[in-house]
């Protein structure tokens, strides 16, 4: 006899922007999709934001943060794990448990526009190997002594 | 001539009062002058900037003893902390 009990819980997805630029609300419909897919009301889902990691991950520099609130039985809670951990455009998630929904979850999303994401998301180039020198030039005794 | 004294440090007897001696206020563990400090704003790991604060050039969490939290809140500051490393807001080594 399995217990039923429903809670809330607070989902932050990092989302890979190459998947985003081919379309954000598909992407984020696929993503909700996976919640609603094991008996999940969806409380909310925005993008919380589109910023610089602390570090690479995946060769990317940056990604798209998705903040989604469920509410789902806490049974279902591993098979919402085990699909994110499967799905190709979540990065990194973090789910934790939620005592209750804030109030800016509620608010709309602003517009989110995919173009107008920085284009660094390859890692910087590595500096240019110095020219080297033909041997002999640096330690020939023409260049090395002074004439005094 | 028998050691039989127990001066100073900790675990003296002296007044009956336990393991301290009963000179907790001198010899506390953060010293007489410890002040308990509240968060400003909320230990949460998408606020990342005041976490920032918490954090060593290095990365690493700073003590309850130059935070001044408490132990409960301490412990919701470190856990903030490596939920923001988990997700990538905040590097595991090197500042923010």
């Amino acid at each position: 006899m399995k217990l039923q009990r429903t809670r809330t819980y607070e989902c932050m997805c990092l989302l890979d922007n190459r998947e985003v630029r081919k379309g954000w609300q598909p992407l984020k419909d696929a993503v909700t999709g996976l919640f609603t897919k094991h008996g999940a009301k969806i409380l909310s889902s925005r993008r919380w934001d589109e910023r610089r990691l602390a570090y690479a991950m995946r060769g990317q520099h940056r990604g798209t943060f998705l903040l989604v609130y469920f509410a789902v039985d806490t049974q279902g809670v591993a098979a919402i794990r085990r699909d994110l951990q499967f799905n190709e455009a979540v990065m990194r998630f973090l789910l934790v448990d939620c005592a209750e929904v804030p109030q800016t979850a509620y608010e709309p999303e602003a517009a989110f526009d995919v173009n107008a994401i920085p284009a660094d998301d390859a890692p910087p180039p590595p500096p240019p190997a110095p020219p080297e020198e033909p041997m002999g030039v640096a330690s020939s005794p023409e260049t090395s002594t002074t004439e005094g | 001539m028998s050691m039989t004294s127990n001066g100073g440090g900790y675990g003296g007897s002296r007044d009956g009062g336990g393991r301290d001696g009963g000179r907790r206020g001198k010899f506390s563990r953060f010293g007489a002058r410890r002040r308990l400090v509240l968060p400003e704003e909320p230990l949460d790991y998408k606020n990342v900037p005041y976490l920032a604060k918490f954090v060593s050039a290095n990365g690493r969490i700073q003590s309850r003893k130059r935070t001044g939290f408490s132990g409960q809140n301490q412990r919701a500051l470190a856990e903030a902390i490596k939920r923001a490393r988990l997700i990538g807001l905040m590097p595991f080594v090197g500042r923010v």
